[in-house]
């Protein structure tokens, strides 16, 4: 990106930019604008920037985004392509991430699908789906895993309102009780969450 | 769940090829190895009947040496240069005597005398074991071995168009007789008799202490020289032997060389055949692993999805590793099977002709080898792809 471009941002070009755990952050740019690229950065799988992303732990320590257990007990990730497994159910996408570290029952994750999708959508392939209820499995999956940040890229571009309302309460309980950080991105304003910063990217 | 969505990425094709060449190569290599080691053995054994790693070695007698004697002997230069050998264990020069010998044996009040020349070789190249092969200067008797050949001549040869009766080893080992030496202006009477028949020297044989004892007594004071040697052999079936002396141009008795000049051919089609098969087996490796990489570049959404979502590579590549490896270990076990079965039959034919020993040991302990390779490549290579994508 240019620089006039990225003149006015909150984020990118800034000296330190701190995302606090426990703290929920919404990120709001135009299309474009790379707020996807900012959570690839974050989430690490994503190395096409210049400076340095420091993860702390709770001592201090630095956690290495490579390390083994990054992706499953640091960060969660709702993807905006939402890296879904379309010949697998809403059920088997979401059990499929929840194997690696058995975070939440059956039961558990069958009452978080069922709150968000009609109950026969459960054991259909996501690929009859469409991609509102694809995005509410997405969300739902990125649950199940403990985390002290989570991510979710533009989580409600394809939800109505009251769904997304659904979704957002649902979300906030699973931060809440993981006492994690939030970081929301969209290309609007967000009313579901109560966040405690609004960056413009 | 991630065996769902990872087995359709398999094509059966993919395992089945590459199972049927693993197959081919791996039975072909484990059953060439498992024939080295059974028919190897033979081969050897044939040459070791008794000291068999020792020839004797001779000049060529050509026209220009008939006229010129001297070049029958060996230098001490052309000594060192066999010695220097790395087929050569030993050179052993034959000793010959310097002085005039004869026999003469009392039959039916008749005297029969006969001209004699001797040799010696070390006793440990001697064919023929017998106690009574020592010289002891104090009781006057001097054993003799002559060639099995000279019996042969007369039982078959002579005694056939004379009408002579025929003569068993043991009969002439009781003839006795006695032997003139003179030389140096004295001369000796000794008693003997043949105490043993030569199948590998071609030579009238005393014990080396007579003949070096004597040399000195009888002899006329001219150097020792000899015109042909023994040589022993570390393997004599070492293929670089007849074409040592080939090219030098010494005499050799071919026969000896037989068992080496087939060693050497068959382990030359033994190496042909091995190479062959494992160049089977590696391209049966190159097979899958470029059917893993075409795996991977097919489903590349698929596995980065999986990398996304937390998967580890190691985690991605289980499943891929595990049916490899489960193909891998039925089809050697199979092949091993398969050569071991063969090898059954072989040993069974070849009963008769000659004695095969042991199990296939090398068959097993080849197969668990082959194995432990290839797991250790495919655990390598599968996951090392999985990541670089």
């Amino acid at each position: 990106m240019s620089e006039s471009e990225v003149s006015g941002s909150d984020i990118y070009m800034q000296s330190l930019v701190r995302f606090e755990q426990g703290m929920q952050y919404m990120v709001s740019a135009k299309s474009g604008h790379g707020k996807s690229s900012l959570l690839n950065f974050i989430y690490g799988i994503s190395n096409a920037y210049v400076g340095d992303i420091a993860i702390r732990e709770d001592g201090g320590g630095v956690v290495l985004q490579s390390s083994r257990d990054f992706k499953v007990r640091q960060m969660s990730y709702m993807f905006q392509d939402l890296c879904l497994f379309p010949e697998l159910t809403a059920l088997e996408n979401v059990q499929l991430k929840n194997r690696l570290t058995d975070f939440k029952s059956e039961s558990e994750i069958e009452s978080m699908l069922m709150a968000l999708l009609p109950s026969e959508k459960l054991n259909q392939p996501v690929a009859t789906l469409s991609l509102g209820q694809r995005q509410r499995v997405a969300a739902v999956r990125s649950l199940c895993q403990p985390f002290r940040f989570l991510l979710l890229d533009e989580p409600f571009s394809h939800v109505d309102n009251e769904n997304a309302h659904r979704m957002a309460s649902l979300v906030a309980g699973e931060v809440e009780r993981q006492h994690a950080g939030l970081i929301v991105t969209a290309l609007d304003p967000v009313d579901q969450f109560e966040f405690d910063k609004v960056m413009n990217l | 769940m991630i065996r769902k969505l990872q087995r359709k990425t398999m094509e059966p094709i993919q395992l089945v090829g590459y199972a049927i060449t693993l197959l081919v190569g791996a039975t072909i290599a484990l059953l060439a190895v498992q024939i080295w080691r059974d028919i190897r053995p033979v081969l050897t054994e044939q040459t070791d009947v008794f000291k068999a790693h020792t020839v004797t070695v001779s000049k060529n007698i050509t026209m220009f040496k008939t006229a010129d004697k001297e070049k029958i002997y060996f230098g001490e230069k052309e000594l060192e240069k066999l010695r220097a050998q790395e087929f050569v264990k030993d050179v052993a020069p034959f000793g010959s005597a310097s002085f005039a010998a004869s026999a003469a044996i009392s039959f039916n009040g008749q005297k029969l005398s006969t001209d004699l020349f001797f040799e010696s070789v070390p006793d440990e190249y001697l064919d023929v074991k017998s106690e009574d092969w020592v010289w002891d200067s104090a009781n006057g008797f001097l054993p003799i071995v002559i060639p099995e050949d000279y019996l042969s001549l007369y039982n078959f040869g002579f005694a056939e168009s004379q009408s002579l009766p025929v003569v068993s080893e043991a009969m002439l080992s009781q003839v006795t007789f006695n032997i003139y030496v003179s030389g140096n202006g004295r001369h000796q009477v000794y008693n003997s008799r043949i105490v043993g028949l030569s199948g590998k020297i071609n030579s009238i044989l005393v014990p080396e202490s007579f003949l070096q004892w004597a040399n000195v007594e009888f002899g006329t004071g001219g150097k020792e020289r000899s015109s042909r040697l023994l040589v022993e052999f570390a393997d004599a079936t070492d293929e670089r032997i007849p074409q040592y002396f080939e090219a030098t141009g010494l005499n050799i008795n071919q026969n000896e060389l037989e068992a080496s000049k087939l060693t050497f051919f068959f382990k030359l089609a033994m190496l042909f055949v091995v190479v062959t098969a494992l160049i089977i087996v590696v391209l049966s490796a190159v097979l899958i692993i470029m059917s893993m990489n075409l795996i991977v570049h097919k489903n590349r959404s698929l596995f980065v999805n999986l990398y996304n979502i937390g998967y580890t590579p190691a985690q991605i590549a289980r499943y891929y590793h595990r049916v490899i490896s489960g193909v891998t270990v039925v089809v050697v076990a199979m092949a091993a099977l398969l050569s071991a079965w063969v090898r059954h039959l072989y040993v069974g034919r070849l009963d008769t002709v000659f004695h095969i020993e042991g199990g296939p040991v090398s068959l097993w302990v080849s197969a668990l080898l082959l194995l432990l390779v290839l797991l250790v490549i495919y655990n390598i290579f599968i996951a090392r792809i999985i990541k670089s994508n």
